[in-house]
């Protein structure tokens, strides 16, 4: 047992003061207030990006419908040309990748970055601008893909993009490659929101919510931003060898060069299927924290359901080749991953059964929410068995392909992502717009939404075994296919008409209704503290949490935490300020001062995109100007809002305890981020480590003989380089410790030196040895992963001149340099990049044999 | 009052185990997938399998008391007999350490399911 301060036996509060609640409560408004007018753009409050997110998400849902429904108009009859077959080919593809990257993942970003600091009792996240951030960029990602289709370049390839058909600029034009840099940069800000909330989760809890009283809710999110880490970099990886081979000609999955296409296959799936985990995990997360509600009791088996969250989330990572059945791989190897898929039957299951048990043990209100989730259920165990055939090898051979996986994947994700979500907007509908929505109206749109899912889905099960293809443009009468899919169109446009209503029912303008009592569910977690009126802070004063259920639990919470009874009731200095805690107790650490309204993330999200867009056209000039841009806005957002030393190092939360201001290290949340971020970044670099491996295994005589390997020498004489600069970036931050801050600048900067020389071994290994990446894929491959190790030294170089920067400035002293701290740990994952790269292009070659 | 040192995550914590026994059979998974898909692209199509079925119910056996061996440590952590249905809700240092016991325990039985779910292919497929 460790030594804590008892958060039970802190001294009682001072007595309510009326004038002193005021003046808190005007000093917190001020600091904590959004922009009015037209500058709200600028405002990075949680409480209005969340819905900012939302509403747009839901914009992109509503695309994608209506492309679903003209798909379902032109297969209402035999032999229809309503649409061409171009742009049929358009409409699938677009309304796959809008659904998936546009609707499922940012809705779960969405719904997190609105209620998480709220269930967690906090004033925000701890990066509230980088939340901006992500959502400027998810929204000029999301129209430039989507608008592509207005002028008939959308992408045409599938939601999937299989190579060749989408290397070879011959058989895909422009919108491939919209596709791959629109979505490289929407997964940028996938990624930023999955740092965001696993600090969010680890950090930021309130005092006293230790892992085994943390919400279910809060679990979730940690394994799903978790699963997002390490999900998306392999795609990252394969955009990068894909969109190389599409714009200069590298050779990774042409045949004839040494390629294999089927790695495509391969980087797409190890991050598409944990994908539609991560998409049912959050929205099953807002199950687990509705239910309790009206079953009126905690939820059955917590640890259970902990349990199949993680587990879950480390089988889905064994299921990627079950989309792969028909590739001719070795059976033994699709025996393996059949039996990973009916594996990760059981841990959801699991979730299920206790869902189940709750209600048994408990009697349900009958309520909206609820009416949603029973829906979600119904129909997510029909697809979850459906799921279970086509994980078998031989029924796969047969289903492969047809309507029938159409089926089974809108089964599972319309039961388990979108009705479990409706049911969610329902339930935080008050907490959100403050007013009650129609019931009446509410129970219109479910029973259209759920007849009219079940009339479109359910006839392709039959349509899919009697032969019917995915994706198939047109069928002939004598496919006796027509009667199923009249049906289908018809159950298709009864489900929008029930989005529709539900549409309406949520957007329907009710300023002038009563506003709702105040925890209108009586629900137990945190978010149903909110005062109404709302108020920008979040928490009047961040509680004491020592329960589960805090508003069943802690009798009189909320008046306390009114009362500003409880931690940081006040913002005296007229900052922004959280609490941040420890990962397993949640101890009180520090406080953290977070960024207000700033244009400066929207600059930084504008050039961004704009480079995203720019490369789409090979415009590579005006391209490196706006990175240039980018990479300016996102130096002065640092420079004028990270790590600042503050002026008082500590200051008094309330109830006689005195934190810290300033954090370091592996205390302080940046550290983490950087953390976090490194190891999303180390799994895109082992994506293509894998891909090296890949090609070994799968190419005959991918390794050349020994002349046509990069120069040993000089690679040797690469990795003494990058080592050096390491090591000098670990020598500045002893000096700068003892005080020696001239020297600690010039070790800094110095240090570019030999890690700039270190990458030019590098280079001129592939270089003299004359491998050309548009010859074979190991060429490409050396050269990639040079390239890879090139682009991070850049950024450490960049890093390297900011923290010299900072010393000079005062910024960065010796006791108080987090900064530095982040620095290094970003260095020690560059050395092990390149100790890989290394390893990768001399010692496994000569492992091999190649030199003997 | 001024906040002490937290504990450290790793040893103090624990949750290493948490996420180390599901890693255990994330490692036999990719090592038998491995060995195998090795196997059968460097040796002609329809090539025997009989010294990989033994490598990776070799394997199996190996995580699976590996799995055992943190699954002790779990027990050790949650303390006490075994309960299906329990709530650890005590808000204190050794609730956090007897949930973690717990959620582990859990994960012990999922793993060493998952992990002969997939020795299952490598006994029943004899062929490439």
């Amino acid at each position: 047992m460790t030594d804590e301060i008892k958060l039970s036996d802190l001294p009682p509060p001072e007595p309510y003061d009326k004038a002193r609640d005021e003046a808190q409560r005007a000093r917190l408004m001020k600091v904590w207030e959004a922009p009015k007018g037209w500058r709200k753009i600028s405002a990075v409050n949680n409480s209005l990006v969340g819905k900012w997110y939302l509403l747009v998400s839901f914009g992109f849902f509503t695309f994608a419908g209506i492309l679903a429904l003209m798909m379902r108009a032109q297969l209402a009859v035999p032999n229809n040309d309503l649409f061409s077959q171009e742009l049929y080919n358009q409409l699938f593809t677009l309304h796959g990748t809008a659904m998936m990257f546009l609707f499922a993942v940012p809705i779960f970003e969405a719904v997190a970055i609105l209620i998480l600091p709220e269930i967690l009792g906090a004033r925000d996240l701890p990066f509230p601008r980088l939340s901006a951030f992500g959502f400027w960029c998810f929204v000029i990602g999301g129209v430039f893909v989507c608008g592509s289709i207005f002028f008939g370049v959308a992408p045409d390839g599938g939601w999937f993009m299989y190579a060749p058909l989408s290397s070879n600029p011959d058989y895909s034009g422009l919108g491939t490659d919209i596709w791959l840099l629109g979505l490289s940069f929407i997964e940028v800000s996938s990624i930023a929101a999955a740092v965001e909330l696993i600090v969010g989760v680890l950090k930021s809890r309130p005092p006293g919510m230790r892992l085994n009283l943390m919400p279910l809710y809060c679990w979730y999110v940690l394994v799903v931003a978790g699963m997002i880490l390490f999900a998306f970099p392999p795609l990252i990886a394969g955009d990068l060898l894909l969109e190389m081979e599409r714009a200069f000609g590298w050779a990774f999955f042409d045949v004839d060069r040494g390629g294999d296409p089927i790695l495509w296959q391969h980087l797409f799936w190890i991050f598409g299927h944990p994908e539609v985990y991560i998409v049912f995990l959050p929205s099953i997360a807002l199950v687990a924290t509705i239910l309790p509600t009206f079953a009126g009791r905690p939820m059955v088996g917590h640890s259970w359901i902990v349990l199949s969250a993680i587990g879950v989330a480390f089988l889905s990572f064994g299921l990627w080749v079950h989309h792969m059945f028909t590739t001719g791989l070795p059976e033994i190897s699709l025996g393996f991953f059949s039996a990973a898929s009916e594996a990760v039957a059981v841990p959801t299951g699991i979730q299920i059964f206790c869902f189940i048990a709750t209600m048994l043990v408990a009697k349900v209100r009958p309520s909206v929410p609820m009416l949603f989730a029973g829906g979600a259920l119904a129909i997510f165990v029909f697809g979850g068995l459906t799921g279970v055939m086509v994980a078998l090898v031989p029924f796969d051979w047969q289903a492969h392909d047809t309507h029938f996986v159409v089926a089974h994947l809108h089964y599972t994700l319309i039961g388990g992502m979108l009705f479990p979500l409706f049911a969610g907007i329902h339930y935080w509908y008050p907490f959100v717009t403050e007013r009650m929505f129609s019931i009446r109206t509410a129970k219109w749109s479910f029973w259209l939404l759920f007849v009219g899912f079940n009339i479109a889905f359910l006839p392709m099960h039959w349509t899919g075994v009697m032969g019917m293809p995915r994706r198939v443009w047109t069928y002939d009468l004598a496919d006796g296919w027509g009667l199923l899919n009249m049906i289908s169109t018809i159950g298709a446009f009864v489900f929008a008409a029930g989005f529709a209503v539900l549409a309406a029912n949520v957007l329907w303008p009710r300023g002038r209704q009563a506003p709702v009592a105040r925890n209108v569910w009586n629900a137990g977690t945190m978010e149903w503290s909110e005062e109404i009126p709302g108020k920008p802070w979040g928490v009047r004063s961040i509680p004491y949490i020592h329960t589960r259920y805090p508003l069943w639990e802690q009798p009189d919470l909320i008046g306390q935490v009114d009362r500003g009874e409880w931690f940081l009731p006040d913002a005296e200095e007229g900052e922004r300020e959280l609490i941040v805690t420890d990962i397993l107790d949640a101890r009180p650490l520090f406080v953290q001062r977070v960024g207000g309204p700033s244009y400066l993330t929207l600059g930084s999200a504008g050039c961004l995109g704009t480079v995203f867009i720019l490369a789409t056209f090979h415009l590579w000039a005006l391209t490196l100007i706006f990175f240039a841009g980018f990479v300016g806005f996102t130096l002065y957002w640092l420079w004028t809002g990270t790590a600042r030393i503050p002026a008082t190092l500590e200051k008094p939360v309330g109830r006689g305890l005195v934190l810290p201001t300033y954090a370091q290290g592996n205390r302080s949340s940046g550290w983490w981020a950087v953390f976090i971020t490194m190891t999303g970044d180390m799994t895109a670099f082992m994506g293509l480590v894998f891909s090296y491996f890949y090609y070994w295994t799968a190419v005959p005589a991918f390794l050349p003989e020994a002349a046509r390997l990069p120069v040993f020498g000089w690679l040797v004489a690469g990795l003494a380089g990058v080592l050096a600069g390491w090591g000098l970036t670990l020598l500045s931050r002893q000096v700068l410790r003892q005080g020696r801050r001239g020297l600690a600048m010039v070790t800094l900067a110095g240090s570019v030196v030999p890690s700039a020389l270190g990458l030019g071994g590098f280079v001129w290994a592939a270089q003299a040895a004359g491998l050309d990446p548009t010859r074979t894929s190991f060429d490409a491959m050396v050269w990639m992963l040079v390239l890879w190790l090139g682009l991070h030294l850049g950024l450490n170089w960049v890093m390297q001149l900011y923290v010299t920067a900072r010393i000079y400035a005062g910024h960065c002293t010796p006791r108080y340099c987090a900064d530095h701290y982040n620095l290094t740990l970003y260095g020690h994952f560059v050395v092990i990049t390149g100790l890989t790269t290394f390893g990768l292009l001399a010692l496994f070659p000569m492992l091999m044999g190649v030199f003997g | 009052m001024r906040p002490k040192h937290a504990p450290r995550v790793i040893d103090q914590g624990s949750v290493w185990i948490l996420v180390a026994v599901p890693s255990i059979w994330a490692g036999h998974f990719l090592l038998s997938y491995w060995i195998a898909a090795i196997w059968c692209a460097k040796l002609p199509a329809g090539a025997s399998l009989a010294e990989i079925r033994w490598v990776i119910a070799g394997l199996g056996a190996l995580s699976i008391a590996a799995i055992a061996g943190l699954g002790v440590i779990a027990v050790r952590r949650y303390g006490g007999e075994f309960l299906v249905f329990e709530e650890i809700t005590e808000s204190s240092e050794r609730g956090r350490d007897r949930f973690i016991g717990h959620v582990t325990l859990l994960l012990c039985g999922l793993s060493v399911m998952a992990v002969l779910f997939t020795v299952i292919p490598g006994l029943v497929i004899g062929q490439c």
